[in-house]
């Protein structure tokens, strides 16, 4: 059939609808079918002897397994004079032991079609190891290797100071990296969670001493979790993970909750400077609340109204009808003992002023006004809608479990976020819009300062920080005071 | 009965018989798909996974860079573009809003042979999404204003990304060099005086000729029921009218085998570099499929060869990168490597020059081989991990020349390489007279 031709057949057969109208059900979108249930997999956790937890989402026909390893301890627990040292010693367990090099570490972790990675956030430091089912025992042993018997050594403490110092001036490149972190060092001012927000020349300070003082403080079983994911139950995790880890010993320890930081409360204004950078970014926000509250759900769903997607109201203000940005959201990013929202725009340097205060309008209107009905089940919807997509590879769904047990999150965050979703409302909306948004944000603009800071003028007191976070001077309407 | 449906039944009703329909199990495979043709010519795949209520819908357009004409580059990352900005039912940008607001995440990419359009949605949106791409594949608004926006948008692209990628102007005049045509050879990006050149009607010429459904392939994997997909399928394209049969694409004639070796000036390179590339086996050949682990031997995974040889024991190379990269029917190997200067170049091209020539005098460890078969079954199992990803697979195979039947042994294809082919193939393909240089200096 494939050699006739398709326009000839239909040419000579739809002469009938030569002077067709288009079909009517073209005309709209079609109303949706029924949800399908969404059925989440089932997590078993149990703890081992040594005071490890392990948790296990069985998903039979993946052909991969993942396996996370969460210690709760994360850039918060670094010693005041040493921020980045959970960062360093998460990334040195990975660079060899006594006897296994890292290179062969590395072959190894090929060889089973292994992704490895870590991450370090305020509350935990986690490693991932994606790897192909069927090398399940390979995979343990060499986690045991890394968390067992991490050599440390001064070769390669070297090798990672110059990689890290060169990642993060790599990283200063971005200026929204660059006004995030200057946004959370103002807030965080003087709590524990300002250590992660750290700059390159803050790693030539650390030692052998300090990563093997950490390693042995914090990385202990009683202080760990384990999730795997993929074709296995938690039986045969359990023997397998005793037979590699059976041997960690625990120690006791506490983990007390950090004390919840003061949100801003008075016009801040801080600028970065950042040569050559062609756009203005702007970061504001301000503190929220820590993980696990109730108050969550509608905030969440107001986010969404506000700045989740290009058809919230930011970027429909700011992009769409003042063409002011290129692109402006916000986000809710929560941790363990303080949460934060922040809004982040990209826009032309001339409208930066503008841009504050269409920015600062829209928080204030989220603030009087309640949320209408269909901004609120649109935002309801895409929240809905969206999470599956969020578990939808297996080691995101690793992930998200790791995380739901480190936050000790239970079912509201899991099998009941739908729920929880849909019953807000708007009155919840604007109750949580009342308590947490009505307090003064603080904006930070990223940018060239040769350009930008003629556009900034108006500012009654404008902060100026260099990369490090340091106070440069500050401008009083434009004028170094 | 109107008459617009008199004409459209009369026409299913003589039509019903030529569509057709094949359904697909193999034993061994991850997952079935069944697969029919619309009598349009339309390709449709099918697949379920009802992991989660999710369906991924792809729409796979043999319409990418590699058919068009000298003078008329960037039309098919233009109609990309313009896909989005409207067509007879659907608002400017609606078809983003639509998908965003129930939770889906839309998209689109071109490559040099096929441009996709793809979307994830919560299963019972997927009547919406079939509209949706029914709406653009049957009516796209391209009208002077929307054309001019779109080319706007696309000289913007490029002046960011030349500005941003050091060596992206030396990339493109490599890729000029390597592949045998100006079809192959030329960037999907266009080249600026072409699209300052576009006419509108030339964008409704590439629209009529390739966003035809006779061109097309339309996959959805996901939380489906096959009779409901089918169905709601056949509503929305059936009627599309199909276009006429698209050009003859005819395959390039193989270069001369000579080492062809030359200089680029770039004035954004930071430090000293090199494109080395080589002409290899065609797509789906048989030392294709060898060629493709000698790829992850050498360039994929923390401890590949010419990273370790390279970076890490030699330190000739600042970076290197590497592998196989395949425009329709034609496929080639690219490195890349960022050295400190012009010395450390000539020494690392000697270097990987012995590499090449212990490959095709002895052969890899079985160690190595099965290290590099690991990795290459990772990265193709995550291919078809989540039903995104399935669609997106189905859609590039079901035009490959292999097809969708031959894709359980696939995988087992490659899995049986040994280490005397790597070595035959690499003394076929890995040699001078098959090697493409272009030393990047900074200016």
């Amino acid at each position: 059939m494939k050699k006739v031709s398709w326009f000839c057949i239909w040419a000579l057969l739809s002469l009938g609808s030569a002077l067709a109208q288009q079909e009517r059900f073209r005309k709209s979108p079609p109303i949706p079918d029924p949800l399908p249930r969404l059925e989440l997999p089932k997590i078993e956790s149990m703890r081992l002897m040594n005071g490890l937890t392990l948790a296990v989402a069985s998903r039979p026909d993946q052909p991969f397994i993942s396996l996370e390893l969460v210690i709760l301890a994360g850039e918060s627990q670094s010693p005041k004079r040493l921020p980045g040292l959970a960062s360093f010693t998460a990334e040195m367990l990975s660079r060899g032991t006594p006897l296994v090099s890292a290179s062969t570490l590395e072959e190894r972790i090929d060889a089973i079609g292994g992704d490895f990675s870590t991450t370090t956030t305020p509350d935990f430091s986690r490693f991932s190891l994606h790897f192909l089912d069927g090398f399940l025992d390979q995979a343990l042993e060499m986690l045991s290797l890394m968390v067992l018997q991490p050599d440390f050594s001064d070769r390669e403490i070297v090798a990672l100071k110059r990689t890290q110092f060169y990642d993060l001036r790599q990283r200063q490149r971005d200026p929204e990296f660059v006004g995030r972190r200057q946004l959370l060092r103002v807030l965080f001012k003087e709590h524990p969670y300002r250590q992660s927000f750290y700059s390159e020349d803050v790693i030539k300070n650390l030692t052998r001493k300090d990563v093997q003082a950490f390693y042995e403080l914090y990385y202990r079983p009683n202080n760990a979790l384990i999730v795997l994911a993929g074709n296995l139950d938690l039986a045969i995790a359990a023997r397998r993970v005793s037979h590699f880890l059976n041997i960690w010993p625990k120690k006791d320890m506490e983990r007390p909750l950090l004390p919840s930081p003061q949100a801003n409360a008075e016009d801040r204004f801080c600028f970065v400077d950042l040569p050559q950078a062609k756009e203005a970014t702007l970061v504001i926000g301000n503190l929220i609340f820590p993980l696990a509250e109730p108050d969550y759900f509608p905030l969440a769903v107001l986010n969404q109204v506000l700045g989740g997607t290009p058809f919230s109201r930011l970027f429909m203000n700011l992009r769409e009808a003042r063409e002011y940005a290129y692109s402006a959201f916000s986000r809710l990013e929560l941790f363990r003992s303080c949460g934060y929202y922040a809004i982040t725009a990209a826009v032309i340097p001339s409208a930066s002023s503008a841009s504050i205060r269409e920015i600062l309008r829209e928080l204030d209107r989220i603030t009087r006004d309640k949320v209408s009905n269909f901004e609120l089940e649109q935002a309801k919807s895409y929240l809905i809608g969206h999470f599956p997509l969020r578990i939808g590879r297996l080691d995101e769904l690793g992930r998200s479990i790791s995380e739901l047990l480190a936050f000790s999150l239970g079912d509201a965050m899991w099998s009941r976020f739908n729920d929880n979703i849909t019953l807000v409302d708007a009155d919840r909306i604007f109750e949580v819009a009342q308590r947490y948004l009505l307090r003064k944000p603080v904006v930070v603009i990223v940018g060239d300062k040769d350009v930008l800071l003629d556009y900034l003028r108006d500012l009654d007191r404008l902060e100026v920080y260099d990369l490090k976070g340091v106070l440069l001077y500050t401008l009083i309407k434009g004028v170094e005071g | 009965m109107p008459k617009t449906y008199v004409g459209m039944w009369l026409s299913l009703f003589f039509l019903a018989g030529l569509g057709t329909s094949a359904a697909q199990e193999e034993p061994g495979f991850p997952f079935s798909w069944s697969r029919f043709t619309l009598n349009n010519g339309l390709e449709v795949i099918l697949s379920e996974d009802d992991t989660l209520p999710l369906v991924s819908v792809v729409l796979a357009y043999q319409a990418g860079s590699i058919y068009e004409q000298p003078g008329k580059t960037g039309l098919a990352f233009l109609l990309e573009n313009m896909m989005f900005m409207g067509s007879l039912n659907v608002g400017p940008m609606q078809h983003i809003g639509y998908v965003s607001r129930v939770g889906g995440e839309p998209n689109a990419s071109t490559t040099e042979d096929i441009t996709y359009f793809y979307q994830t949605v919560p299963a019972n949106q997927l009547a919406l999404v079939l509209w949706l791409e029914s709406d653009r594949m049957k009516s796209l608004e391209i009208d002077p204003a929307n054309a001019e926006r779109a080319k706007q948008s696309l000289l913007d692209e490029i002046s960011q990304r030349k500005a941003a990628e050091p060596y992206l102007d030396s990339l493109l005049a490599f890729d000029q060099l390597l592949y045998p045509d100006f079809a192959h050879g030329h960037s999907i990006l266009g080249r600026e005086e072409d699209i300052l050149g576009l006419e509108v009607e030339d964008v409704r010429a590439f629209y009529a000729t390739y966003y035809v459904p006779n061109n097309t392939a339309l996959v959805v994997v996901g939380n489906i029921d096959l009779a409901r997909t089918r169905e709601l399928v056949e509503k929305y394209f059936e009627t599309i009218p199909p276009g006429r049969k698209a050009p003859l694409f005819l395959p390039p004639r193989p270069p001369d085998k000579r080492e062809v070796v030359q200089a680029f000036q770039d004035s954004l390179a930071p430090s000293s570099a090199f494109h080395l590339g080589f002409r290899i086996a065609a797509p789906y050949s048989r030392d294709y499929y060898v060629l493709a682990i000698l790829d992850y031997l050498l360039f994929k995974g923390k401890s590949a060869r010419l990273y370790r040889k390279l970076v890490k024991k030699e330190g000739l190379a600042l970076y290197i990168a590497g592998g196989i990269e395949k425009r329709k029917d034609v496929a080639v190997m690219k490195i890349f490597a960022v050295n400190n200067n012009q010395t450390m170049v000539e020494l690392c091209q000697k270097s990987i020059a012995s590499e090449f020539s212990k490959l095709r005098t002895s052969d890899v460890s079985s160690e190595e081989l099965a290290k590099a078969k690991s990795l290459f079954k990772r990265d193709y199992v995550n291919r078809i991990a989540t039903p995104l990803e399935r669609a997106m697979f189905l859609a590039e195979m079901v035009f490959s020349p292999v097809g969708l039947n031959a894709l359980p042994d696939q995988l087992p294809k490659y899995m049986r390489i040994t280490p005397y082919e790597v070595r035959m193939a690499a003394g076929r393909y890995l040699i001078p007279e098959s090697s493409v240089i272009l030393n990047v200096k900074m200016k």
